[in-house]
This record gives C-alpha cells, sequence and structure tokens, in this order.
C-alpha cells in the first residue's frame, strides 16, 4: 500500500547570505494514496524542497505536512530518520550510490540502516538486484556500471524497506533517452507490483504526463490551470 | 545502525582511501615510535640508574651492621657505625616483625686465608680478552698458561697467601641483595665448592674488569684459620683448608669481602675458628650470630621508618634513601620531558587525522547525505567517522608502538656494548607493557578525541545534501 499526502500552509525558507530566501510559500496540496505525480517546473520553483519536505530530510518550518496520517511537523532528527527508513525510498538523479560499496552492498546499505540482519538483508538486496536485472552485476562498483544501470542499483536500494512513498528527484536526468525509457518504465512497475505513491521532480513535459498528477511550480506556488493539477 | 556495520562501513571507506589512511597512520605510527622508545629508553635508563645506585639490591634495601647505632645519623645515608654490638637470632627475629619490613636477609662473614693456585686465571680466555693495561696480553699461539712462566705473563700477579674475608649470603635469594653480576653467575644456594669473587681480587690478580671472565672457572683454597694451645707447648695455628672453584664476578655491597660464598661455608669456616683455644689462644672473632643485616621495607617511602625502629633497637643502618630519593625525582623530571616530546608528537599526528577526516567529511558530503536520505541517524554517521579515526589511530598505534620498541632495543644494544666494552653490566630492557599498552591506548583515544569534532560535524550536515548534490 502507498500513502495518501496532504500539505497545509507549506512555507519554506533559507537563510542565505543576501538574507531569507522563501522556496515555498503556503502550498496546499493533496496527493492520492498509491497516485503518481510529478513536480515541475524552472530551476528555483522550490521542486527539490518540496521533495525534500516530503522525504523528511528537513522539518517543516511552517504548514503542515502529512504522510500517510503522519504528521512530520516537529518530528526530531531522530524521528524523521525513522520515517525515512520506514516509509521513503529516495532515487537520486546522481544516483546517490557509495562509490566505495559494490552494486549488492549499497542495495544491502538501506537494510542495514533498517537493522536487518546480514542474511536477511542479503537476501533480499540480490532478489532487488535480480528484479532490476543486475544480478550479474551484484559484486561491481558503481564506476562499473552504467549511468542506467547505476540508476537501477538504486532503485533496487531504494525499494529495500517496502517504502510506502517513493521519491525520485529527476531520475533520468543523468540518462540517454533509452537508459531514460527504461528506467520511468521499470518506476512506473515498481509502483503499480508496490503499489507505492510516486512522487517524481522532472524537467521533462512528456515524463510529467505521464503522471496522474501534474504539480507545476513556479517561486514556491502551485501554477494555476491550465497547468494545474489533473488527476488521470 | 549496529557497531559492527559502522565498523564495516569505516574499514571500507579506509580502505578505498588507502593511500591517505596509509599517510595518516604514518604519522601516528612515527609519533607513537617516537613516545614508546623515548619512554622505553628513559625508563629503562632509570632502573639501570636506580639499580647502579643499588648496587643492584631493591632500592628498599637497609644494610644493618652489628654495631651500636647513633641516633643522629639515623637520617644519614651512610652513617658511621658505632662499637660492636653482637646481631643474634633473636634481633633478626624483632627485626622480622618490624611493622613495614618485607624481608630480613642474613649476612654472615668470615676472615679466611686464601690461596691463589696456579694459573691464576685461565690463559686462553685471557688472550682473547683486552689486553693488561700496562703490558701485552698473551696471544692464542701462546703455550698453555700452566706450562708458561709467570715472568713472561707481566702484570698478571699470584699473590702470596693473604688473608681476606668471605661473605656468607642465602644464594636462593641472592637477588633481594645488592649483588650485580658482572660475569658468570653466583654459586648455586647452599654449596660449598663455589665462590663469586668481587672487583677487588681481580686488583689482586692485576686484572681489569674487561678481563674479567678469565678467572671464572679457575680455584681458590680458603683456609679457616684455628688456634692450639696444648699446656706447655707453643700456639699453634692450623687451618681448615677448603676448594672452591670461581664460577662468578660481581660487584657487591653487602658486606666488605672479596668472595660471596654460601651461608653454610661461611658458618663452617667461622665454626672452625671459634672452636679453637679459649682465652688467651682463641682468635679475635666476632661473637655475633651475623656480621650483618639486609633488611627490606616494604617501599622506599617506609625506609626511614624502618630504620628508626632498628635505630631504636640499638643497631646501625645504612640506606642510599636520600641519595635515591632525589635521583628519582631528576629522573622523573627527565622521564616527563622525553614523555612530553612523544606525546606533543601524537597530538600532532592527531591534528593530522583531524584534518584527514574534515576533508573526508568535506569530500563525502553527498555520501553522508544519501546516509541519511536512506534512514541513517546522525549517531550512525558520527559512528562511522569515529571508527575510522580510530581505526587510523589504533593501527598507528600498534604500528608505532612496535617501532618504538624495536628503535629502543637497537638503542639498548648500542648501550650494552659500549657498556660491556667498558666492563660494566649491561642494561635488561624489559617488556615494559604498559608503556605499550598506554601507547596503544592513548593513540587511539587521541585518534577519537581529533576524530569527534570532523564526525560531529558529519553527524550535523543536513540530509538534505543528498538532494543537493545530486
Amino acid at each position: 500500500m502507498g500513502v495518501a499526502i496532504s500539505l497545509r500552509g507549506l512555507s519554506h525558507t533559507y537563510r542565505t547570505a543576501e538574507g531569507p530566501l522563501t522556496v515555498l510559500g503556503g502550498l496546499d496540496l493533496d496527493l492520492a494514496d498509491g497516485g503518481y505525480a510529478a513536480i515541475t517546473g524552472p530551476s528555483g520553483a522550490g521542486k527539490t524542497t518540496l521533495l525534500s519536505l516530503l522525504g523528511g530530510l528537513e522539518a517543516p518550518q511552517q504548514g503542515k505536512v502529512e504522510v500517510g496520517g503522519q504528521d512530520l511537523t516537529g518530528l526530531s532528527g531522530d524521528d524523521l530518520a525513522a520515517y525515512r527508513r520506514a516509509t521513503v525510498g529516495f532515487v537520486f538523479q546522481h544516483f546517490g550510490l557509495l562509490e566505495t560499496l559494490t552494486a549488492l552492498q549499497n542495495v544491502e546499505l538501506a537494510g542495514t540502516l533498517a537493522g536487518s540482519s546480514p542474511a536477511d538483508r542479503r537476501r533480499r538486496a540480490l532478489e532487488l538486484l535480480d528484479a532490476v536485472g543486475l544480478a550479474e552485476r551484484a559484486g561491481h562498483r558503481p564506476s562499473r556500471l552504467s549511468g542506467g544501470e547505476r540508476q537501477r542499483v538504486a532503485i533496487a536500494r531504494a525499494l529495500v524497506n517496502q517504502p510506502k512513498l517513493l521519491l525520485a528527484d529527476e531520475p533520468t536526468g543523468n540518462l540517454d533517452d533509452d537508459a531514460a525509457a527504461m528506467i520511468i518504465g521499470l518506476l512506473e512497475q515498481v509502483r503499480r507490483d508496490h503499489a507505492c505513491t510516486l512522487v517524481m521532480v522532472t524537467h521533462n513535459r512528456l515524463l510529467a504526463q505521464r503522471a496522474d498528477q501534474q504539480i507545476p511550480l513556479d517561486r514556491g506556488h502551485i501554477q494555476p490551470a491550465p497547468h494545474e493539477a489533473r488527476l488521470r | 545502525m549496529k557497531w559492527r556495520d559502522a565498523a564495516s562501513m569505516a574499514a571500507t571507506s579506509i580502505r578505498r582511501r588507502f593511500g591517505r589512511s596509509v599517510l595518516t597512520v604514518a604519522a601516528v605510527a612515527l609519533a607513537a615510535t617516537l613516545l614508546t622508545a623515548l619512554v622505553t629508553i628513559a625508563g629503562t635508563a632509570r632502573t639501570k640508574v636506580l639499580s647502579e645506585l643499588s648496587k643492584g639490591g631493591p632500592l628498599s634495601g637497609i644494610t644493618v651492621a652489628a654495631a651500636e647505632a647513633d641516633p643522629s645519623q639515623v637520617d644519614t645515608d651512610d652513617p658511621k657505625p658505632g662499637p660492636p654490638k653482637d646481631l643474634d637470632e633473636s634481633i633478626r627475629t624483632r627485626i622480622t616483625g618490624l611493622p613495614s619490613v618485607k624481608t630480613v636477609l642474613p649476612i654472615v662473614a668470615s676472615v679466611v686465608n686464601v690461596i691463589v693456585p696456579e694459573p691464576p686465571a685461565d690463559a686462553e680466555v685471557l688472550s682473547r680478552l683486552p689486553p693488561f693495561p700496562t703490558t701485552v696480553a698473551p696471544t692464542t699461539s701462546a703455550p698453555p698458561f700452566s706450562t708458561v712462566p709467570r715472568a713472561t705473563v707481566p702484570g698478571l700477579k699470584n699473590p702470596d697467601p693473604f688473608p681476606e674475608t668471605i661473605v656468607g649470603i642465602e644464594l636462593e635469594r641472592a637477588s633481594l641483595m645488592p649483588i650485580t653480576i658482572l660475569t658468570g653467575r653466583l654459586p648455586v644456594p647452599h654449596s660449598l665448592t663455589e665462590v663469586a669473587v668481587t672487583q677487588g681480587y681481580l686488583t689482586r690478580m692485576g686484572l681489569t674488569k674487561k678481563q674479567a671472565a678469565a678467572v671464572v672457572g679457575t680455584e681458590v683454597q680458603f683456609g679457616a684459620p684455628r688456634v692450639f694451645t696444648d699446656s706447655g707447648q707453643p700456639r699453634r695455628f692450623r687451618s681448615r683448608w677448603t676448594r672452591a672453584t670461581i664460577v662468578g664476578v660481581v660487584a657487591q655491597e653487602t658486606a666488605p669481602g672479596q668472595f660471596v660464598v654460601s651461608l653454610e661455608q661461611s658458618r663452617a669456616a667461622r665454626a672452625w675458628t671459634a672452636s679453637g683455644s679459649e682465652v688467651e689462644g682463641r682468635l679475635q672473632i666476632p661473637t655475633s650470630d651475623y656480621s650483618g643485616l639486609f633488611v627490606i621495607a616494604e617501599d622506599l617511602e617506609k625506609v626511614n621508618e624502618v630504620r628508626r625502629d632498628i635505630t631504636e633497637l640499638g643497631y646501625s643502618t645504612s640506606a642510599p634513601e636520600n641519595l635515591v630519593a632525589s635521583v628519582q625525582r631528576y629522573l622523573r623530571v627527565v622521564e616527563i620531558v622525553l614523555g612530553a616530546i612523544g606525546a606533543i608528537a601524537l597530538v600532532i599526528a592527531s591534528l593530522g587525522i583531524a584534518n584527514a577526516l574534515l576533508a573526508a567529511v568535506r569530500e563525502r558530503r553527498r555520501e553522508i547525505g544519501v546516509l541519511k536520505a536512506i534512514g541513517a541517524r546522525d549517531r550512525d554517521v558520527q559512528r562511522v567517522f569515529l571508527f575510522e579515526a580510530g581505526v587510523l589511530g589504533m593501527v598507528g598505534g600498534v604500528v608505532g608502538t612496535a617501532g618504538g620498541f624495536a628503535t629502543a632495543l637497537g638503542v639498548s644494544g648500542v648501550v650494552n656494548r659500549y657498556l660491556t666494552a667498558q666492563g660494566l653490566a649491561g642494561v635488561r630492557l624489559g617488556l615494559p607493557l604498559g608503556v605499550l599498552l598506554g601507547a596503544v591506548v592513548g593513540s587511539t583515544l587521541l585518534a577519537l578525541v581529533a576524530g569527534a569534532m570532523p564526525a560531529r560535524r558529519a553527524a550535523r550536515m543536513p540530509a538534505r545534501e543528498a538532494m543537493e548534490a545530486a
């Protein structure tokens, strides 16, 4: 099962040398349980910040973020870490694989942090690598994998703890067209197979159109129609 | 994240950054080498110096003379003894029962006549040893010593029979007494046929300390004198002769005398002399059971207290307590200075660890962010970096400690060669487990302290770094 997401009056401001910079200004948003949303918008629109807040990478400053009924507002650092372990799977544009570890070890890492036994996490990691078609490359380090393969390893790692919410930040940003198509197909299949909610940041309009719901952001606000979010 | 997993991640990180890790470990190892070597050498030097001061015996040793005490000199290391005063078994028992007294060792000295046989030294050994100070040593091509007329070995003396004191001690506890073996060994306990000689004997032979080995294996004869005075007959002297093999050369401060023998041998000689005719014919021998006692206090701090107690019993004591205490203070200063130099080096090396880890934190911002994004807590990240620091420090400490001990061994080898060449007893470098363990633990702890700040910085790095770098 996935999770429903509810944002109410979500604002976020960063302190910069030039003064406070508001990146999200009073966002209200609802995402359906098991839904597929694409966040789009130009650079500086607040896409990554929104993804960070949904993923519990930082605590909301103002407003309310509710994921699967859990209010993330006011959670401590450890609570947010527990939330990330139990609920969220991340896929990054630059894959986020640890270069010092093999593909298998990278996938196992999420299980390690969740406290799984070595045998369990090894078995789970091998299953997932097999599922993304990389069982043969389990012992290879990221530097010996192609971009598409790295992203498949990253997706396998994101799935280790059976997340209810899969967050992808420009997952095809560093891939060629074929690899990008394969990764998008894989993410959509994962969403269907695991029935999780998928939120993806992308600059690619075509990709965004494949989502159930588009969230066009600009300067911290959701843009009105015709770019308004719609359910497919 | 479990400790084991953190350790595994740290180990992986160290392996992947092998060059930097090696350099960091090398810095710690060099510092630990310096620290270990300096402290070990200082400790060994301290032991050697104090051993020289106490003449090989315990630092808390007190010599009790069979003489009256002068209470005003109880604080003097080496007071002048008063008139003779018998030291018998009852006094020994009372001293043994004094507070803070650990052990009491008896000393029985007897005057004997000594005959040095031909040859007085082993020619073959002598030929391999340094030459006589004033002449040329016999060569290996020379005929056996026993066939060489004495005149052909200028400088070597074969003195006429002479009176000398044999010092009887409990040889099984000789290690507790102020005796240093220069060459060979001590007689076996209770032996009546073995003897160790002092440097005075060598001097009498015309030998130097460097030539001490030449007398080992040769024999001497001891004649305990006795007087017979049959009525109407002139006084007659007879001696009870015993033959003994010299098994070692020692420096000893137990009692004046050139021969160290078993207590039994000295007592037998004394008994023979004492059983001679009474009154006018009897030799002047001490009536005391013991010519002295060697008392060991529980520790150096208790020496003065024990000396005062013994003085109250009426006996003169001597102990190098003031000298030892004074020298100890100076040695402590030297140790502190040398230890501080090593410690400073270790601190500098720790700064290297801190620097390396800070660089690692900067380089691994994205990695740290990713770890957090997939669920790592602040303390998980901190743990990984602390492990890394600890491992670098510990490996450096182990390597450096081993290197330091090896360096100290090398230095002691050089020092020993010098001391041996000077005819002195060498130093023995023990295994200073405390120093070695302390250096390893200290290196690890310092590394952990040095790694604490980078580790905390890594732990506080926001999880959002994973997104920003991506």
